[in-house]
């Protein structure tokens, strides 16, 4: 079947699965991109960190930043739900669970992205 | 009248073919099958054999979702139009036929009977069992080995494991009171294409036609191998 098969879900868990793995590979790719930005700092003036801090800490950036958010928040919660699945708890609420991560992560999204525009934006 | 829309293999090419097939009241998707193959097209290759979703043999992708085309009502599906296709993750041998050597050899391999050092044909003695013993694991006796938790699993898609009906299989022996194989069996758990490779989907407890939660015995399964692993690594 191949990497398709991870993306065929019949259920709300199979979309839930399918999401875990796309956010899993944009944090991933972001990643390595952290890493590279960070080695900026191998330049003692500072003066490239800054550089960068000017072009991608800016409001052109923010809708990135905010969608990146979204993935970490997503990434993070729907694996707690999965912890607690796959240490053999709660299996049968697993519908409800699902839901509250959905609801806790779109939530979560709501205030940092309200955060993040204050800051960078500011107002 | 009804449009099946069937995905076929003749062995070298893949294709699509449609037949009309007239509905009658009750009809059920393995009678449309039937129809076609007695009216329309004898060369049409689907496995079946109960018609009363007891055997798992006629498992197949019917509207985009494993079913058992036996207990599957045509009507029920609320379309005249139905698409059919093998179950997906299985090798195709012809039209609707998929390869189940390997699901077997599978379930073969977690050791599906009860296993006891004490069993003697010369003076056999009766395994006395509570009923709440039994209540422990006879959902998981229902398995019809299908195929259709198999053909859903995500991690099956990309790499031949174990899967959810062997390890359901082997959650099933394990909870029972009369068993005393579960070392062995969480031998071939702990293998490398054993429950470890489980992401939780929980796709197959939503196929299943016989509803026993296959997901549910798998991480069930998989806390019970992580115990005993752990207890064999500090030799507990």
């Amino acid at each position: 079947m191949g990497v398709s098969g991870w993306f065929r879900g019949v259920s709300p868990y199979g979309l839930a699965f399918s999401l875990h793995r796309i956010t899993g590979i944009i944090l991933l790719i972001y990643l390595c991109m952290h890493l590279t930005y960070l080695t900026s700092l191998t330049d003692k003036t500072g003066k490239t960190y800054e550089t960068l801090i000017s072009i991608t800490v800016t409001p052109t950036f923010l809708p990135f930043d905010i969608l990146l958010v979204l993935c970490g928040l997503y990434h993070g919660l729907n694996g707690l739900r999965l912890i607690v699945h796959e240490f053999g708890f709660a299996y049968e609420q697993r519908k409800a669970i699902l839901a509250a991560s959905v609801i806790i992560t779109i939530a979560a999204w709501l205030y940092v992205s309200y955060v993040m525009y204050k800051i960078v934006v500011g107002g | 009248m009804v449009e099946f829309r069937i995905k076929r293999f003749d062995g070298s090419r893949s294709y699509w073919q449609s037949f009309e097939v007239p509905l009658k009241k009750g009809m059920t998707v393995l009678e449309g099958l039937l129809y076609i193959k007695e009216n329309l097209d004898s060369t049409l290759a689907f496995r079946y054999s109960c018609r009363m979703a007891v055997c798992g043999s006629c498992a197949m992708k019917i509207n985009g979702r494993p079913r058992l085309a036996c207990e599957t009502q045509i009507a029920a599906l609320k379309s005249d139009k139905i698409t059919i296709e093998p179950l997906d993750n299985f090798i195709v041998i012809k039209d609707l036929v998929t390869e189940f050597e390997g699901f077997f050899k599978k379930h073969e391999r977690v050791k599906p009977y009860l296993i006891r050092d004490d069993i003697s044909y010369e003076s056999p003695v009766e395994l006395i069992q509570t009923p709440e013993e039994l209540k422990a694991y006879y959902d998981f006796t229902l398995c019809l080995k299908c195929g259709a938790c198999y053909s859903v699993c995500p991690a099956a898609a990309t790499r031949d494991i174990l899967g959810p009906a062997a390890i359901t299989a082997a959650y099933r022996f394990c909870m029972d009171s009369r068993d005393r194989g579960e070392d062995k069996r969480v031998d071939v758990i702990l293998s490398d294409d054993g429950a470890w490779r489980c992401h939780f989907a929980a796709e197959c407890s939503e196929v299943c036609p016989k509803n026993i939660n296959p997901a549910k015995a798998v991480q069930k399964m998989r806390v019970k191998a992580a115990i005993k692993g752990i207890k064999r690594i500090f030799r507990w």
